[in-house]
């Protein structure tokens, strides 16, 4: 028996009521449909008895459709290669759900985004406030419902309440430190309230979202399948890539589409190349946050040639443009894959160097030992992934745990550290690092020939994909059902920096101010992957487009008013 | 007369070669970054830049707006006191604690206009200033009084000449070791500029400062620096002696900005400390300081 099957039948005895129907499209996923009132018991024993993890919630607005809402949870049994997908049927005149962010904490953001975007209600949640629409918009429109258009202009409001959370009993004496919105240290938008003793750090609260511009909403009105890869792409600056391969996945998956072996190892090989230089960036930036502007630019130095790489692969720096549903858009040439090899040669001498240097200095170590910690248990219940969990001592890694291209058929070790503290996750960083550039090696060298797209045809609609992925940062993780019109009917992302983020309280509890920049610093945050950014301007009907010279004529008048 | 020429020397030097200084230490930074490096004259564009720029009277407080005058002036007044060439412009007038409470005035002109801010950044930034001024001050006033008792006088002039026709001593070499080890943070560089820390606390007590008064600000900074500088290299390393004041002064100027990419080196090759850190770390130079004065006091 696989293990679906086996997990199948213990959920069929454990709660022979529960269970309204079960899918079994692949050996690794499973997806059930259950009774909404009896998901509590059943998320306990997943959580507790399978130790499953909360990798994302969907909500999905299929009432043009069925007549329901739809709301899931899809969990990983990563000891067991398995995801699972638990689905409950929401009736539109009782929009709401029981909450199990009592037995799962991690749980808490997916429920305030559902609730946000789809209106249905956690009821239960101990924390029901806004998170992701801005404080402007309106409380009855929820935008990921089908009634409401992609276009749908909010009226302008005057007054805008923030959620924030009142302090609490410890915190009330306490200083506010207000970090953010714009903050030197975080380079994109995002605001840490911090409450404040002295120089220690008694509590915190965090309002994110600030650049969430529904591009969830763009694909399931606007794009087709073709054009998401490079919307994905540019949900993150530093690792696109990955989404854009996630999200192939998860179409690939949903269709059947088998991806040809050559498309599987040049996907691989970029999304390595893209560990290595996400890695030595944030070497950089860890420095930076401590004061150390020597490694920043060290390291930056070392990580540049991975980006003329890259362009010489792709013809950017970023946002490679590489992926499609079905395979990959350009070849690597054996003349590109030598001078991979030869380059990583180079890098691997000198990011040695720098780590070397790094790990050796007994000050970098005095900043990093037992700063930011995150117990094991936390780093669980929180549902944290990548070196963040693996720092905590959670053994999971999506290459190792779900193999998903070409990571079945080479070897290495992922790495693992018990100490919880951030010095443990620069370790587990340096150490993927040089994993990395072997597994470029070992790709390479077995880099089969053959086509480089499959025949796609057709998707059919209705069916479900999910594509999960080892970025950077951690696992990224996108959801897709198919749809009519050559496009998804719904398109989920969650990135890696959702649930890390989630865990940054527990890690700043009792910490210093000066320890701030570093904890936040040391999950690697990506605030507007989290957010799932881009810049499409829809605002005025008759697009202008402003030239540099307009721009520079502009910035002068303004200078001129202002004197 | 020629205290005179020192004097206006000893300002015009400070105020003027004070951004070169920094300009300097800037490129000594970007070479071990590998980086190109701005010009050596950037920090005087930077200042002129600030010079010219709109103040956005974030505070409207008569300490916010008087702390950058003060505190230039403070530093200024200092020139006077140090020496340069071997000569102490104002060394007729006062002794060793005098040019210590001089010295003090510009960090507390800064922590005063800080707080005036209100912003909540300013207050950690002055809580930390704070801190360690209690923590480095006394380096330099033990390192300053160890070689008063050994030239038995607290008058400058008295001490600078015993460091120029005295022996080396055990310590007097100590002393000057403990005294450069306090220039870190009194020049507030990497790993002890916590109070400003602009990844942590946005420039600290500077937060709300802008235009001409910011300019004011680190100006003072800039030179306090350069007299920090002078200092210690006449005080401790007047070798070798040689004969024309000129001479001198133009061998004090080369010692000045050895010690100054040293301190710039020494800053690119660690992490910031946190408070805690930090004062744990001078506890052990005060205590370092105190065998120098005690090894002084019995005449060694």
């Amino acid at each position: 028996m696989t293990t679906a099957e086996n997990v199948l039948s213990e959920i069929q005895q454990k709660f022979p009521a529960t269970l309204l129907k079960a899918q079994q499209p692949r050996t690794d996923r499973l997806y059930l449909t259950v009774k909404r009132e009896e998901i509590r018991p059943l998320t306990d024993y997943l959580f507790n008895t399978l130790h499953a993890r909360l990798i994302l919630s969907v909500g999905t607005d299929k009432t043009p459709i069925d007549g329901n809402y739809e709301v899931s949870y899809i969990y990983s049994l990563d000891s067991r290669n398995l995801i699972l997908l638990v689905k409950e049927l929401v009736p539109p005149n009782d929009p709401q759900v029981p909450s199990v962010t009592n037995i799962i904490p991690g749980a808490n953001w997916h429920e305030r985004e559902v609730y946000d975007l789809l209106g249905i209600k956690a009821e239960g949640h101990p924390d029901p406030r806004r998170l992701v629409i801005s404080d402007d918009w309106p409380e009855e429109v929820y935008p990921l419902r089908k009634d409401v258009p992609y276009n749908f202009r909010p009226p302008i409001v005057q007054e805008v309440k923030p959620p924030l959370r009142e302090p609490n009993e410890n915190e009330r004496k306490a200083t506010i430190l207000s970090v953010g919105p714009f903050f030197p240290t975080l380079e994109e938008p995002a605001y840490f309230r911090l409450f404040v003793e002295g120089e220690q750090i008694v509590g915190s609260d965090y309002r994110g979202f600030f650049a969430h511009r529904g591009i969830e909403k763009l694909t399931d009105t606007v794009l087709d399948y073709n054009q998401i890869p490079f919307m994905a792409e540019r949900i993150c600056g530093i690792c696109g890539f990955v989404h854009s391969a996630c999200y192939c996945m998860a179409v690939e998956q949903a269709a059947g589409i088998e991806v040809p072996p050559r498309a599987k190892y040049i996907r691989s090989i970029m999304m390595e190349l893209e560990r290595v230089h996400s890695h030595l960036l944030w070497l950089g930036l860890a420095g930076h946050y401590l004061g150390f502007d020597t490694v920043l630019m060290q390291a930056w130095r070392i990580r540049e040639p991975v980006m003329w790489l890259v362009e010489a692969i792709t013809g950017n720096r970023k946002t490679y443009g590489l992926n499609l549903p079905g395979g990959v858009r350009r070849d690597l040439t054996p003349e590109l894959c030598d001078q991979i090899l030869q380059m990583i040669e180079k890098m691997e001498k000198e990011t040695r160097e720098l780590v070397g240097a790094a790990v050796e200095d007994h000050t970098l170590k005095m900043r990093l030992e037992n700063v930011g910690r995150l117990s094991p248990d936390d780093a669980r219940k929180i549902c944290v992934v990548g070196p963040t969990a693996r720092a905590s001592g959670v053994d999971i890694d999506t290459r190792k745990d779900h193999p998903y291209c070409a990571f079945p058929e080479v070897q290495f070790k992922s790495a693992l550290q018990q100490s919880c503290d951030i010095w443990a996750r620069t370790l587990i960083r340096a150490e993927e690092t040089f994993t990395s550039f072997d597994l470029i090696r070992q790709l390479i060298a077995k880099l089969p020939s053959g086509e480089l797209m499959a025949n796609v045809g057709n998707i059919p609609p209705w069916r479900e994909g999910i594509g999960v992925a080892e970025a950077p940062r951690g696992e990224v993780a996108h959801y897709i059902l198919t749809g009519l019109n050559n496009r998804p009917y719904r398109w989920r992302v969650r990135a890696a920096t959702y649930p890390q983020l989630q865990a940054v309280p527990r890690m700043l509890e009792g910490m210093q101010v000066a320890d701030f920049p570093i904890i936040v610093g040391s999950i690697d945050p990506c605030f507007s992957c989290t957010e799932r950014v881009v810049t499409v301007d829809r605002a005025t009907k008759t697009p202008r487009i402003y030239t540099k010279k307009d721009l520079l004529a502009m910035s002068r008048q303004r200078t001129q008013a202002l004197r | 007369m020629q205290n005179l020429a020192v004097g206006v020397f000893s300002v015009l030097f400070v105020l003027l070669a004070a951004p070169l200084l920094d300009g300097v230490m800037r490129q000594v930074k970007a070479r071990i970054h590998s980086r190109q490096g701005p010009s050596i004259l950037q920090t005087y564009f930077d200042l002129g830049k600030l010079m010219v720029k709109e103040d956005q009277r974030a505070v409207n407080n008569t300490i916010f707006s008087l702390a950058p005058i003060v505190g230039f002036g403070a530093v200024l007044l200092a020139a006077l006191f140090i020496p340069m060439g071997g000569v102490i412009p104002l060394g007729f007038a006062g002794d060793a604690l005098v040019l210590l409470y001089v010295l003090t005035m510009g960090p507390i002109c800064l922590c005063l206009g800080g707080m005036a801010s209100g912003s909540p950044y300013a207050y950690i930034g002055v809580n930390r200033e704070i801190m360690m001024l209690m923590m480095v001050e006394p380096v330099i006033a033990i390192s300053l009084i160890a070689s008063a008792v050994k030239a038995h006088s607290l008058m400058l002039a008295d001490c600078i000449r015993q460091s120029l026709t005295g022996t080396p001593s055990y310590s007097l070499v100590i002393c000057a070791v403990a005294f450069f080890l306090a220039l870190q943070p009194e020049m507030a560089k990497v790993p002890f500029d916590l109070s400003e820390a602009e990844q942590e606390i946005m420039e600290g007590p500077l937060v709300e400062y802008s235009g001409r008064k910011l300019a004011m600000l680190k100006w003072s900074f800039y030179c306090k620096q350069i007299v920090l500088l002078t200092l210690f290299v006449e005080w401790f390393v007047p070798f070798p002696v040689v004969g024309s004041l000129p001479l001198r002064i133009v061998l004090t100027l080369v010692k000045v900005l050895l010690a100054a990419v040293l301190v710039e080196v020494i800053a690119q090759v660690f992490p910031r400390l946190k408070i805690a850190q930090s004062m744990r770390y001078f506890v052990s130079v005060i205590a370092f300081a105190l065998t120098g004065l005690m090894l002084a006091v019995i005449g060694l």
